[in-house]
């Protein structure tokens, strides 16, 4: 091997023949440099005995988790034809999502999973602990771990431990450790005889001290491997459940339709008592009144004033009916019978901004769906006439394979948001709630000085 | 009557209460007050008070039971105050509630009563003088709930819609009146009635009403 002196450092290696050129850039000599710098440096920092101690204190926790886990268990499955081994069973799942959480908290970065949610009364609570999904998760993580340190325990803790033997066997003189890693070691090289002290005493000094160092240098690494596997089996065996968010997300959007709709039967309740049954009251109180007018001596009859009254009661019938048609409308739009593109056109050509309309769509949507295209654009549309100071609006609906998307645009002045103000939350973020309820998306692009934009993507069937 | 009556209104909705106002002018009431919330009728009832107070229950802020917490906030400032609670729902615990202690000068009535000006108008006399005026639907809601239906069986049937029109707070010549029959007929049967269920005698009306009325609640 001659290196030649160029400006990068050139390695040229003759193996049989045939020449190998490695042209060593600066940056690979830099990088090579980063590497010998961490591997020397590496068991000098403190990361690696903290895997150290992660690991066998997490295996230790893990060994007598499951001696107690499958102790409690057996004992569990051998009573189950009675309630009490049921109970043990409950409790021997309890723990074990116990044992779960000390290692997770020993891992520590984690979420937690979902919490424990036990049905009411005694069998409630039986039930939902024998089919508590994250403690049986816990006790498949322990029956995975325990083999894992075991292992472990045999590779990766033996290299630290003959590391050190090895690295103190000139001072000492003690012979090597009996660890399987010291064994097989030995086995490579039987004629120097490490574990029986008769090879020579300063060559067997200085091999032995050789070999120790790098079981030095490499053990971080070696125990580094077996550390992030366990993590990984921590993150998917201990850490929320896929299933289970998305049950908790699906839970979540239930929670905000059920509320929505008992916000929506509330409001609809208030436009009913606040308009149309105040406008009937007062409309029959006019009527009563005109008829006690008409009700005496037929030649004292006031004509002038029942005119006048039957005249309010008329306008008041008129004005109810108005505000039933109003409120009718609000809960189901009856342009929506004849399709989303013509109930989009009528609010269109009632929008108070002059409203461009186009649709192309292949595909008829579920009514639910129509529906909160509906309310959205309704509300986007109200939104602009109320806020944006807008001259033109425009309405686009285009069928994006199975999804619908409706872009309302406007060019008002912007600075619209998406925030929750308290508990009660604004139109966009109630729309919002509305679209993330069937797993729709809602964005706004609205930057101060306009344009707004919103866009709308909603499954074609929720 | 001395002078005419003297109204203080506080209903919400503006078509409602200029309707109210409307009708008792006409009816040759004195209005001294006409507000849409509870903070203002406490000040107008402090300022000019009146003899009747028509309280609607659902009024601002929360828009649930403002006036009737007002309506005994007021009973207990101001004496002989006759209050009418006045709504589109009838709720038999806000009925539990105002009549709790007495019966005297308070009227529970459904806004649709307005449209019988008359008797409406006899129910608003009726409290300002200090006796009671309830809903039908609040008696038919308490009929409904009562557990003493055995007592009631013994009733006959006649006896059962006097017992009824007592409960509204209504006059043996109230009840002659609406049954079309002879006040000395529903004298007897008045007394058939207390007899049978053996309820405390009593001649004042509003006496009579919480009699009944805890006769049904128990």
């Amino acid at each position: 091997m001659t290196p030649d002196s160029t400006e990068d450092s050139n390695v040229r290696v003759r193996i049989g023949g045939r020449e190998l050129s490695m042209a060593l850039t600066e940056e690979q000599t830099l990088r090579m440099k980063a590497l010998a710098h961490t591997v020397l440096h590496e068991p000098f920092t403190a990361r690696p005995w903290k895997e150290l101690a992660f690991f066998l204190l997490g295996s230790g926790l893990a060994g007598v988790g499951l001696a107690f886990v499958a102790f409690t268990m057996g004992a569990g499955v051998v009573l189950a034809v009675t309630v009490l081994g049921l109970a043990i069973l409950a409790l021997s799942l309890r723990s074990a999502r116990g044992i779960g959480g000390l290692q997770r908290g020993l891992a520590r970065a984690m979420h937690d999973p979902e919490p424990f949610l036990g049905r009411p009364g005694f069998f409630g609570w039986l039930g939902s602990r024998l089919r508590d999904r994250v403690a049986w998760r816990s006790v498949a993580y322990l029956a995975l771990k325990v083999p894992w340190s075991i292992l472990g325990v045999f590779v990766a803790f033996s290299l630290w431990w003959d590391a050190f033997v090895l690295l103190t066997l000139p001072l000492f003189g003690h012979g090597g450790g009996g660890s399987p890693v010291w064994g097989l070691v030995s086995n490579f090289f039987p004629a120097h005889d490490f574990n029986g002290f008769n090879g020579g005493g300063f060559t067997r000094d200085l091999a032995g001290f050789v070999l120790g160092a790098i079981f030095f240098f490499a053990a971080p690494w070696v125990m580094r491997g077996f550390v992030n596997v366990d993590r990984q089996m921590i993150r998917s065996l201990l850490g929320p459940d896929p299933m289970a968010a998305r049950v908790r997300s699906l839970e979540q959007a239930r929670t905000q339709t059920v509320d929505a709709s008992a916000a929506t039967l509330r409001r609809i309740e208030r436009d009913l008592h606040d308009g149309t049954q105040a406008q009937l009251v007062a409309l029959a109180m006019r009527l009563g009144m005109a008829k006690e007018k008409l009700e005496v001596d037929p030649e004292h009859v006031d004509l002038e004033r029942v005119r006048e009254l039957v005249d309010a009661a008329h306008r008041g019938a008129k004005e109810a009916i108005a505000e039933l048609r109003d409120i009718a409308r609000g809960i189901h739009p009856p342009a929506l019978d004849i399709g989303l593109e013509g109930a989009l056109a009528t609010l269109a050509a009632r929008s108070a901004v002059p409203t461009e309309l186009s649709v192309t769509m292949q595909a008829r949507p579920t009514p639910a769906i129509e529906a909160i295209a509906y309310f959205c654009v309704a509300e986007l549309l109200a939104n602009v006439a109320q806020h944006a100071q807008a001259s033109r609006a425009s309405i686009f609906c285009t069928q994006q394979g199975s999804w619908l998307r409706l872009v309302v645009r406007d060019d008002g002045t912007g600075g619209a948001q998406l925030t929750t103000v308290g508990s009660s939350s604004s139109g966009l973020a109630g729309l919002a709630d509305r679209v993330h309820a069937v797993d729709g998306q809602l964005y706004l692009v609205s930057p101060p000085g306009g344009p707004t934009v919103v866009t709308v993507d909603l499954p074609l069937a929720s | 009557m001395v002078g005419a009556l003297r109204i203080a209104i506080a209903e919400d909705s503006a078509i409602l209460r200029d309707g109210l106002v409307q009708l008792l002018v006409d009816r040759g009431f004195t209005i001294t007050g006409a507000v849409g919330d509870p903070v203002a009728l406490r000040s107008s009832v402090a300022q000019n008070p009146p003899d009747v107070a028509v309280i609607d229950i659902r009024m601002p802020p929360t828009f649930t039971d403002e006036g009737l917490r007002l309506a005994l906030e007021l009973r207990a400032r101001h004496e002989g105050l006759g209050i009418l609670l006045f709504s589109q729902y009838i709720e038999t615990r806000y009925a539990a509630d105002l009549l709790a202690d007495d019966a005297a000068g308070i009227g529970y009535l459904l806004k649709d009563r307005v449209a019988d000006v008359s008797d409406f108008v006899e129910a608003l006399e009726r409290v300002a003088v200090g006796g009671t005026a309830l809903d039908p639907e609040v008696v038919t809601q308490l009929l409904g709930a009562t557990r003493r239906t055995d007592s009631l069986s013994v009733l006959t049937a006649r006896e059962r819609e006097v017992l009824g029109l007592m409960a509204e707070g209504r006059s043996n010549a109230a009840i002659a009146n609406a049954l079309v029959v002879s006040e000395g007929a529903v004298e007897k049967h008045v007394a058939n009635i207390f007899a049978k269920l053996d309820l405390p005698v009593s001649d004042k009306d509003h006496r009579r009403v919480l009699a009944v009325l805890r006769f049904l609640e128990s």
